[in-house]
């Protein structure tokens, strides 16, 4: 992918926004959902004392996702949380070379996560593991190479914006609201 | 070799790489050094589907943002001023137990100075308080209550002690009663002094027509703190489950009966909350892998060695404890503090012989002095910027609630009962 040039009108730029939108609309639903199921078992087991089996599994393996999600939400707006206290006491320059090296980083870091969760999904699929009622093991653990890979690629882009001088649309990554 | 990655790793932290890069690239080196196979990195971050409480955290954040969206804050400054304001002090002391009430629900991330703050700092000074002492309360209140259920920084506590399963086992609910006392001893301090500060203050007359129209006012939001206190604390909700009634009373209330969040708007305000819960899982997942890399080098032990052997008994320790975790404080915002600091922490300070509950305590009391001790604390950076004072004004300002918490936190360090007691441990 490394030969992906930003280009803010460019077919990259449109993926990146179907990408945010697909976040955007999962995150949602999910939420929704986890609402939902979460309200629904206390009514369940309070009024008529029952529960459903896939209830609990089905909201842990949601808690993963939506943390997966909000942070590929969060590498796209710029806003992982960091100490910055170098950064405003250098000259500019440095700056702005440490802010790609950021970037760099952790587009390996993300990248290499990504790697080795794509060999522990095949693993477990091989394996035909489940997690919970009929649901394999492979399809929630899905989430952690796809969420890691996009951050990957989205610090991946960053850097290359920032090598050619551009400043991408996440900057000031400030640490308070 | 070691030493320098670490230095290295440390000096990109420094420089504004996410913290959870930082965490995961710890973990792989040392992984990759000892010979394992990465693929256990994943298998790491998986067992964030394995830990059912950790369910509370989205709920309770995004309530949380829901309360802060609607105009609840302006409700609960009326109420407060119709209910106390014939008091010397009076509207101090329920700002103080406002603010306290507000930050146990959005887990002290700054929200409680730019939503609550904004607004009491405007009628304390009405109220006739002095400029003063109403930027310092609300710059001192910022963080206060992230020792009263349900605050996040105390859940995420929970967990990562847990998970570390050493100096025995506790539940979160014997986190949330052992904060319950010192996150009161705080708010009393500095009520006590707020009355002793504007005893010759001009007073406002109490009307039961006026505390009747606030109360009206905020009728739907006064059972929250009851049904989420006195769920937890009375143990007829597990903290899961007190999260998700919340949230569903929350979007009723503010939704369907105050209409003041529009549903074309939670869309939004779902994607702004669960941003944050991103953030905070990528790390707590980094930090799953990194804990058990840590352990698997023996960090911790280490670490206990070479302070037992300069220090002996555990006054000393508490002591450097404060004074490190103070300046901790300053630097790292609660989440990553303790995140990053209690898998290392933890093993030591039961070394010393001091219990894991109380640690819990102590470190979050710290965290949350840290937040406006002078220079750097991240609510003083705040405070100026959003009342538009310069810094020096808040130091000056935030400086004698500084003292009186300083002296809060010191109670609590010493005296383990005062944690302890309502836990029964």
């Amino acid at each position: 992918m490394s030969n992906e040039h930003p280009d803010r009108g460019g077919p990259v730029a449109r993926l990146g926004r179907v990408v945010g939108a697909v976040e955007n609309f999962l995150i949602t639903v999910l939420l929704t959902g986890m609402i939902l199921l979460a309200g629904g078992q206390i009514i369940l087991r309070d009024i008529w004392h029952m529960a459903l089996s896939w209830g609990d599994p089905l909201l842990r393996v949601s808690v993963l996702w939506i943390g997966l999600l909000g942070a590929m939400i969060a590498t796209r707006e710029g806003k992982h949380i960091h100490i910055n206290v170098l950064q405003r006491l250098v000259p500019p320059r440095l700056a702005t070379i440490s802010r790609a090296l950021n970037d760099l980083i952790s587009a390996l870091i993300c990248g290499t996560v990504s790697y080795y969760a794509v060999l522990f999904v095949l693993m477990d699929k091989e394996a035909g593991t489940r997690a919970f009622a009929s649901v394999q093991s492979w399809v929630c653990e899905i989430i952690i190479p796809i969420g890691f890979g996009v951050m990957a690629l989205r610090f991946l882009l960053c850097f290359l914006q920032r090598l050619m001088g551009k400043t991408p649309p996440l900057e000031d990554r400030i640490q308070t609201p | 070799m070691i030493f320098l990655a670490g230095a290295l790793l440390l000096l990109l932290a420094l420089f504004g790489t996410p913290l959870f890069v930082v965490i995961t690239a710890a973990a792989m080196l040392r992984f990759a050094h000892a010979g394992i196979n990465l693929s256990v990195i994943p298998i790491e971050i998986y067992r964030l589907a394995e830990t059912p409480v950790l369910l509370a955290i989205p709920l309770f954040t995004f309530a949380g943002y829901l309360v802060s969206e609607s105009r609840a804050p302006g409700r609960l400054v009326r109420l407060s001023h119709a209910l106390l304001g014939w008091m010397p002090g009076g509207f101090a002391i329920i700002s103080l137990s406002a603010c306290a009430l507000f930050t146990a629900f959005n887990g002290a991330s700054g929200v409680t100075i730019i939503a609550l703050g904004a607004l009491i700092y405007p009628a304390l000074k009405e109220a006739g308080y002095s400029e003063r002492f109403s930027l310092g309360l609300v710059t001192a209140s910022g963080s206060l209550g992230v020792l009263f259920a349900p605050a996040l920084p105390l859940i995420l506590y929970g967990i990562i002690a847990q998970q570390q399963g050493v100096g025995g086992s506790f539940t979160i609910d014997q986190l949330f009663l052992a904060g319950l006392l010192p996150g009161m001893l705080m708010v009393g301090m500095l009520s006590a002094w707020s009355i002793w500060k504007n005893r010759g203050q001009p007073l406002h007359p109490f009307t039961p027509r006026a505390a009747w129209e606030a109360i009206r006012e905020s009728i739907w939001e006064l059972p929250l703190p009851v049904i989420v206190l006195g769920g937890i604390y009375s143990g007829f909700f597990a903290v899961s489950e007190a999260a998700a009634v919340t949230t569903l009373y929350v979007i009723i209330v503010e939704v369907f009966i105050y209409r003041e969040i529009a549903i074309r708007e939670l869309p939004r305000i779902m994607r702004e909350s669960m941003l944050l819960v991103g953030a905070i899982m990528v790390i707590l997942g980094a930090s799953m892998a990194s804990t058990n890399a840590l352990i698997d080098a023996q960090v911790p032990t280490h670490l206990f060695e070479l302070l037992r052997s300069q220090i002996h008994d555990k006054l000393a320790f508490l002591a450097l404890l404060n004074v490190f975790l103070l300046f901790i404080g300053t630097m790292l915002d609660i989440f990553s503090a303790v995140v990053i600091m209690v898998p290392l922490l933890l093993p030591v300070a039961v070394g010393y012989g001091i219990d894991p509950v109380h640690l819990g305590i102590i470190f979050l009391a710290n965290m949350q002095l840290g937040y406006f001790t002078p220079p750097v604390g991240m609510d003083l950076f705040l405070s100026s910027f959003r009342f538009d004072k310069s810094i020096i004004e808040v130091y000056r300002a935030t400086l004698p609630f500084f003292f009186i918490l300083l002296i809060a936190v010191l109670i609590i360090t010493y005296w383990p009962a005062l944690s302890l007691t309502l836990t029964g441990r």
